[in-house]
């Protein structure tokens, strides 16, 4: 018993302050919601977006640098620019257009789920892993439901609840199973190997562990959990799905890092014990990698199409986890950074066609190559590197990905032989479903009658730094490698 | 004393029940019941451990705190919970899960 007092996880309250600051603001927001009704709702997401950015700015570097609280922050404070460039449909869908009553909880809500995957980067152990994600997962909730007049939205955040709490159920069980073979809720190599190593405890510790990843595979939305996402997106508001796709994901892959560390030790020293982990760690990154890439491939809305990419980049993500190299923790940052930030600016424009058009398929950007050929073009390179082309970030990240099964199937026998014509057609399949939103744009007409879709200029700005961020990575690899973190 | 065999069995049984519920009904709400019978179940099993785990009668009360922390957020998604199948049933009329039916490929 002394072991697990010595190596049970402790935190300083300094590790939490951008925490503390986050939820701080979102507190204040509501306050003032409340209580200062004359002040413009419209400021309220601008207010968050502020605070959320100023937070990842002090997550660079120094006594807070935390890289995927960054990505995180980063995340949420583009959502809250979007929420407010969006605000025209958020007051149509909350109060029916007459009014901006009611609209400005989301921004609280998103700064809170963000807090909440900000402290969930600084768990150590399964209880503050818990709390944390489940901050994340009950604002998403609320958010994802939040146009409770608009039919989709309203199923949205109902499909999300039920799916989302059955995986609840099982973290929570997977929770109790970890402790009462391990003795313990820190997440500690030492307790992983004596379970592993103990026939008794070997079997339900195996248990508590699959339990635990099904947790982590919904938020991720790997293979048997993935079923809310397309729907999930689709319905939910555009910064929402925005939030779900990246914050939320990133929130998914730290909770694989937490408990990949002590695998990751363990494979080290006796890669026997965690074989059969690993083994079904590759079998879910295969079913969710062809899920995701062959599913996109049907869809006619775009938001669906994102929430199927969104499954099959998850896929090249989890390759990561196979391997357990120990560049791991940069590996994941880099994909996610990358997808971040092509997803975010994809779903912004598909916001701004949806401001003017008031669809979200595909016909809607109908012609875009003639009417508006600068958003156009920004949109192509977005495209362009979820797919992977070479000389934008996408390749660099999906190369790493090969290379990492690569280094898997060195390490587990029988890895590379099945898993990497799944992946090679998948990234084929990618560059079939994203480029059909480029052949809307470029070889179809727009009808007669229809406006040219016009962006904002913040629409405009941020699309160009996100394309100037995905070029500038795929073509200075040098220096990235160079500032490796 | 009961031994711990036999809590974890119930516990089981309590979240296969939960689970198979939450899969197969077709009332939200009986759905978002059999939710909570998921949780209460771990919170069986984890009370259950933490006797277990215990040295000399005292038992390691690192579960029993989760155990209220678990209770805590069920009590908090129940509030969500709660206020969406509301607005669920006043957008469509009803809280039957084959109604959920908009969203689909």
């Amino acid at each position: 018993m002394n072991m697990s007092y010595l190596l049970s996880a402790t935190y300083t309250w300094g590790q939490f302050v951008p925490v503390f600051c986050l939820v701080g603001l979102a507190v204040l927001l509501m306050l003032a919601d409340a209580f200062l009704p004359r002040i413009p709702k419209q400021a309220f997401p601008l207010v968050g977006a502020l605070g959320a950015l100023l937070t990842a700015c002090f997550m660079i570097k120094g006594e807070y640098a935390n890289s995927f609280g960054l990505l995180a922050c980063g995340a949420t404070g583009i959502c809250l620019l979007m929420l407010w460039d969006y605000r025209s449909v958020v007051y149509a869908s909350v109060a029916g257009g007459e009014s901006d009553e009611g609209s400005s909880e989301l921004a609280s809500l998103l700064l809170i789920a963000c807090a909440g995957v900000c402290a969930l980067t600084q768990a150590r152990d399964l209880v503050l892993l818990f709390v944390s994600l489940e901050i994340v997962t009950l604002a998403s909730y609320s958010m994802a439901g939040y146009f409770r007049r608009n039919q989709g939205s309203i199923e949205a955040g109902v499909k999300y609840l039920i799916l989302g709490a059955v995986s609840t159920g099982a973290l929570v069980m997977g929770i109790a199973w970890y402790f009462g073979t391990t003795g313990s809720f820190a997440l500690h190599s030492a307790f992983v190997s004596r379970a592993l190593c103990n026939p008794y405890l070997c079997t339900g510790f195996l248990v508590s562990l699959a339990l635990l990843l099904a947790g982590a595979f919904f938020k991720v939305g790997a293979a048997p959990m993935h079923v809310w996402i397309p729907d999930v997106y689709q319905g939910a508001p555009t910064p929402v799905s925005a939030f779900l796709a990246v914050a939320s994901k990133t929130a998914g892959f730290v909770v694989l890092m937490l408990l990949s560390v002590p695998l990751g030790s363990v494979a080290g020293d006796t890669p026997e014990l965690v074989r059969p982990v690993v083994h079904g760690l590759a079998v879910v990154a295969g079913l969710t990698l062809i899920i995701g890439n062959l599913g996109a491939i049907g869809q006619q809305n775009v938001k669906r199409l994102l929430g199927y990419s969104s499954i099959g980049q998850a896929g090249f993500i989890l390759i990561f986890f196979v391997a357990l190299r120990p560049t791991l923790f940069s590996d994941v940052w880099f994909y996610l950074f990358v997808y971040g930030v092509a997803t975010l600016a994809a779903f912004y424009a598909v916001a701004q066609v949806r401001m003017q058009r008031g669809s979200e398929e595909l016909s809607a950007f109908r012609g875009m190559g003639r009417t508006n050929p600068r958003a156009a073009f920004l949109i192509t390179v977005l495209f362009a590197s979820l797919a992977g082309v070479p000389l934008t970030g996408g390749f660099l990240a999906k190369w790493s990905s090969f290379r990492a099964l690569l280094y898997a199937g060195e390490r587990w026998s029988g890895m590379t032989p099945w898993l990497l014509p799944i992946m090679i057609v998948c990234a084929a399949a990618g560059f079939y479903y994203y480029f059909k939103v480029l052949r809307a744009m470029y070889w179809e007409k727009q009808e007669e009658a229809e406006e040219p879709v016009r962006f904002s200029p913040l629409a405009v700005a941020l699309l160009t730094v996100s394309a100037l961020a995905l070029l500038a990575v795929g073509t200075l690899p040098l220096l990235l490698t160079g500032a490796s973190y | 004393m009961t031994p711990l065999s036999h809590y974890l069995i119930f516990s089981s049984i309590l979240f296969a029940v939960g689970l198979a519920g939450a899969l197969m009904r077709r009332n939200i709400l009986v759905v978002f019941m059999c939710l909570e019978l998921m949780l209460t179940a771990a919170n069986v099993s984890l009370v259950a451990f933490s006797r277990a785990q215990g040295t000399e009668g005292v038992p390691v009360y690192d579960a029993q705190v989760l155990t209220l922390f678990i209770m805590a957020i069920a009590a908090a998604e129940v509030a969500v919970g709660l206020a969406l199948i509301v607005a669920m049933f006043r957008a469509r009329r009803t809280v039957d899960s084959t109604s959920l039916n908009s969203l689909k490929d």
